[in-house]
């Protein structure tokens, strides 16, 4: 039979160990048995610990409320330009980003997403569009590719659409908020982005002469959910 | 089924295992590098990777390992890139408070803390272990060592939990 100091290295790595030497000593011995019962215990408060949320955007606030106080007055001094530059930013970064990720997103999956395809079947669409609670109306047009595309670290529903005035690409971005529509023409490639009940919707085509109406056709067709 | 359709289930897989692993692969790399911002590039630069290589996943049943060793050596690249080994870990704990913080539960933030605390040796398989689920045996296989060394480090990484809140200290391994 193993002894007490071989019982604790082996619960101490792991705490459940299913051995025979293990089972066996825990009998015998009362102190060891309740040590391994406090051992189990604590993997239980490590694995809550361990379960951090990072769902949520990291908040200035919480980092600022631990920040020294020596460095208020720097912070302060700081404030007044930071309102200004961070003004400028707020409008136009975020715009400028989602421009740059759409563009970027939809020109290196050109190739792959709009060769010419059957149309899909609805439940292929609905088991891109499912997971985020959306639904596509068939009015927007034929889906000829559905994937759930990784897009600015997020996993986001990418459609194409074939509408009568050709297909255009669709993203779902319901993690971007943007204010008011904004239009992008790089690359040859047009594209709206328009907020959305929730996040954003990204339209993008080329060659579409009225690139607006094919996405207010294609944005009321999309039922967001709740 | 024609290439096009072929493709499209190719990433539809993808991102299913993506959305319903990332939660898991972000709080791995926070735990590693105990940094948001390096934790959501280390995800994002892991996926790529992945992406590109998915065809080298025969078996998804695995695809939580494959991923979370690709997180690993992603975040392997950006420790050598960013030297981040000279990280004051006071600075880390203030930087991270909202992620360490667990309103209403005082012994949970503690333990949170403490294992924060710890050296990247100890804290690594610990968090394969009790957070992720791998068995000792596979833990080593993810980082390359050998059994008994994971067992080693398993052990030392509970002992100096203990000692960090107070708890009896155990007799070295």
């Amino acid at each position: 039979m193993i002894a007490c100091l071989e019982f604790r290295r082996r619960v101490g790595a792991e705490p459940f160990v299913d051995d025979a030497e293990v089972a066996e000593h825990r009998r015998s011995c009362a102190v060891c048995a309740r040590h391994q019962d406090e051992l189990r215990a604590m993997d239980g408060l490590i694995q809550r610990a361990l379960a951090v949320d990072l769902s949520a955007k990291p908040e200035s606030a919480a980092a600022g409320a631990t920040a020294p106080r020596r460095r208020f007055l720097a912070i302060a001094a700081s404030l007044v330009a930071g309102i200004a530059v961070g003004s400028i930013l707020l409008v136009l970064a975020p715009r400028a980003s989602v421009a740059r990720e759409v563009m970027g997103h939809v020109t290196r999956e050109a190739v792959e997403s709009m060769a010419p395809t059957k149309p899909l079947p609805a439940a292929a669409v609905a088991e891109v569009l499912g997971p985020d609670g959306m639904r596509l109306e068939s009015s927007a047009g034929d889906v000829t590719f559905a994937a759930r595309c990784v897009f600015d670290g997020r996993v986001v529903p990418h459609l194409v659409v074939r509408t009568p005035e050709g297909p255009v690409t669709v993203l779902v971005l319901r993690h971007r908020s943007i204010g008011k529509p904004l239009h992008i023409d790089e690359q040859g490639y047009d594209a709206v982005v328009m907020p959305a009940p929730r996040g954003a919707i990204a339209v993008v085509g080329q060659d579409i002469a009225d690139l607006d109406g094919v996405a207010k056709k294609v944005f009321d067709a999309v039922d967001f959910g709740r | 089924m024609n290439r096009g359709n072929g493709e499209t289930d190719r990433r539809r897989r993808f991102g299913i295992l993506c959305e319903s692993l990332r939660p898991d692969l972000l709080r791995f790399a926070w735990w590693l590098g105990r940094d948001r911002a390096l934790a959501e590039d280390v995800v994002q630069e892991s996926l790529l990777r992945a992406w590109k290589s998915f065809d080298s996943l025969t078996d998804e049943s695995k695809a939580k390992a494959w991923l979370l060793t690709i997180v690993r050596r992603e975040f392997a690249r950006s420790f050598e890139k960013k030297r981040l080994e000279l990280t004051d870990v006071d600075a880390l704990v203030a930087a991270e408070s909202a992620v360490l913080a667990a309103p209403g539960d005082t012994r949970t933030a503690e333990m949170r803390e403490a294992i924060f605390r710890l050296d990247t040796d100890y804290r690594e398989p610990l968090v394969l272990q009790v957070l992720m689920g791998y068995s000792t045996k596979e833990i080593a296989e993810m980082m390359g060592m050998q059994q008994g060394a994971v067992l080693t480090r398993l052990f030392r990484a509970r002992a100096k939990l203990r000692q960090l809140l107070g708890l009896a200290a155990e007799a070295e391994a």
